[in-house]
């Protein structure tokens, strides 16, 4: 047993003497059909009828009860959708890659406090590697498909990704200045579970820093309202021009893994993470199990993610687009000089007013 | 030449500008979440037509609407108010002399719904009250001639005319005497 896969040692759910690549492989597999795709589906259905309530329509109300089950329709569609271009080594490379980021980025995400596959201290930092992978693939994707509208739709991806990582780094480093530690464990340690122990209510920076990580992963991972990089109007989609069935579905599933991915990791850092009230937390220590424990934390950590993705949904469908030239405007000119505020600001009151 | 402190309160005050627009639009659009909007838009929202899920009918229109025209020819006494008000002139009255010279036989009763604007004036002066509209709505037809409705008794024979007016004179024998 590696010393960074301690902490799901107490889950004890697998029999001993099972090999560590089973226990992560079964891990990973469990978070990507049990968490991301029902939760893809189910932020879709609320998307499309939050946003049809806002524009005095109904939107999907055939499958199921109230709809619910239009995106289950949806995929099912899809994937019976006709081959329009004969599959080659384009296709190939752009699934394997798309498929490879997807499923090596789910490895780093904290999801309870015995739920963390990488908790070591620049656990934090490997949300980059997952968040520009994700980019990467997408703008790899445009370049390969011989197009204009996937050209430039590429060239944009790559823009808003590089635009958007360095405010958004900044913010987490607020964070990271405040626990001590880039470890996802110490940084879920050095809140609570009340909101008033919560990151973002620390401090008025912090405060700032949230909403500018927030706003600048959006940018980082083309996430409405800030996909210029993929509008309609004018490049028809750019990299998903070409994309139909199969391909759409899963290119929507990672778009939809991007925003997942970010808005958890917002609460992780900054609305408590997983945090239960202490008394709670021994009551189930006491009276149940561990797996207990770890699937009522990644509940709350689940809920918390969803009524985030619901209100960067509610700016979304209120407000009307923006260019991707304005994006990457507003990420270096306003994203990136109010992060290293928060920066200092943070800097500045954690050694002033907590001292 | 302004001062940097000048263009850094500029800078900020477009910044607040820009998070107070997103915020107003934000909080314009959230009453519409729970359908909590002011007058007559109270719950009203676009709709599939024809809706399965809904399943509006005509029934479900509100009472006063004005649909397609209907004609009782029982109780229309052919005074063709109705022809003489129409705007857009797409009523045709034909009438002829029935059994009893009270009683007025309606030939010809026709409405061109392609012409028809739906203003209800004729509706408002029929005085038996036999033309109303309904709440039939589905007027769409291949040809501009299906649209012509027709309620008349249709033309009679001459045969039948003279017949007619000697059953009459009879009457009127009968009663001058």
């Amino acid at each position: 047993m590696k010393p960074w896969m301690s902490a799901w040692d107490g889950l004890d759910v697998f029999p001993a003497g099972t090999p560590e690549w089973a226990v992560a492989a079964s891990i990973v597999g469990f978070v990507y059909f049990f968490v991301i795709m029902p939760g893809a589906g189910f932020m879709a259905f609320l998307d499309r009828k939050i946003s049809a309530d806002l524009q005095a329509r109904i939107g999907p109300n055939r499958v199921g009860l109230a709809g619910l089950f239009q995106p289950l329709a949806d995929l099912l569609k899809l994937l019976q959708k006709e081959k329009r271009i004969v599959s080659g080594w384009r296709e190939a490379f752009w699934l394997g890659l798309h498929t490879m980021a997807l499923y090596s980025t789910v490895a780093v995400l904290p999801l309870g406090s015995m739920f963390l596959l990488v908790d070591t201290d620049m656990s934090a930092f490997m949300l980059f590697w997952a968040a520009l992978i994700l980019a990467l693939g997408t703008m790899l994707m445009g370049l390969n498909q011989g197009s204009i509208p996937g050209w430039f739709g590429g060239i944009r991806v790559a823009s808003q990704a590089l635009a958007g990582a360095f405010p958004a780094m900044i913010g987490m480093i607020c964070v990271g200045l405040r626990a001590g530690s880039f470890r996802w464990s110490a940084v879920a340690a050095a809140q609570g579970s009340s909101p008033l122990h919560w990151t973002v209510f620390s401090d008025p920076f912090q405060f700032i820093a949230f909403f500018v990580f927030l706003a600048s992963g959006m940018v980082l991972l083309g996430i409405s309202p800030l996909d210029g990089g993929l509008s309609v109007p004018d490049i028809h989609g750019g990299v998903s021009s070409h994309l139909y069935g199969r391909r759409l579905s899963l290119f929507r599933l990672g778009r939809f893994y991007g925003f997942f991915l970010w808005s958890e990791i917002a609460v992780v850092l900054f609305m408590g993470a997983w945090n239960l009230p202490l008394f709670v937390t021994d009551a189930i220590r006491n009276y149940s199990t561990p797996v207990a424990l770890e699937a009522v934390e990644l509940l709350v950590l689940l809920v918390k993610t969803g009524l985030v993705m619901l209100g960067v949904t509610w700016v979304a469908r209120a407000n009307p687009r923006i260019r991707a030239d304005q994006i990457t405007d507003m990420a270096w000119k306003v994203l990136s000089p109010l992060s290293l505020m928060a920066l200092i600001g943070t800097t500045v009151w954690m050694i002033w007013v907590n001292h | 030449m302004e001062s940097v402190f000048t263009s850094v309160l500029k800078y900020l005050r477009e910044v607040y500008l820009g998070v107070k627009s997103i915020l107003t639009s934000c909080f314009t659009a959230l009453p519409y979440l729970f359908n909590r909007r002011s007058g007559d838009l109270h719950k009203e929202v676009t709709e599939q037509y024809p809706d399965p899920v809904s399943s509006r009918t005509a029934d479900d229109l509100p009472s006063r609407s004005r649909g397609l025209l209907f004609n009782d020819i029982d109780r229309c006494t052919g005074c063709k108010a109705c022809e003489e008000i129409c705007p857009t002139k797409c009523i045709t009255v034909e009438n002829e002399l029935g059994t009893e010279a009270s009683k007025v036989w309606v030939a010809v009763f026709d409405i061109d719904m392609s012409r028809c604007m739906f203003c209800g004036l004729c509706v408002e002066v029929c005085i038996p009250q036999s033309l109303v509209h309904t709440k039939e709505y589905e007027g769409a037809a291949y040809y501009p001639r299906d649209l012509v409705i027709s309620f008349g008794r249709g033309r009679i024979t001459p045969e039948q005319r003279t017949k007619w007016a000697a059953i009459r004179q009879a009457k009127e024998a009968e009663e001058t005497l």
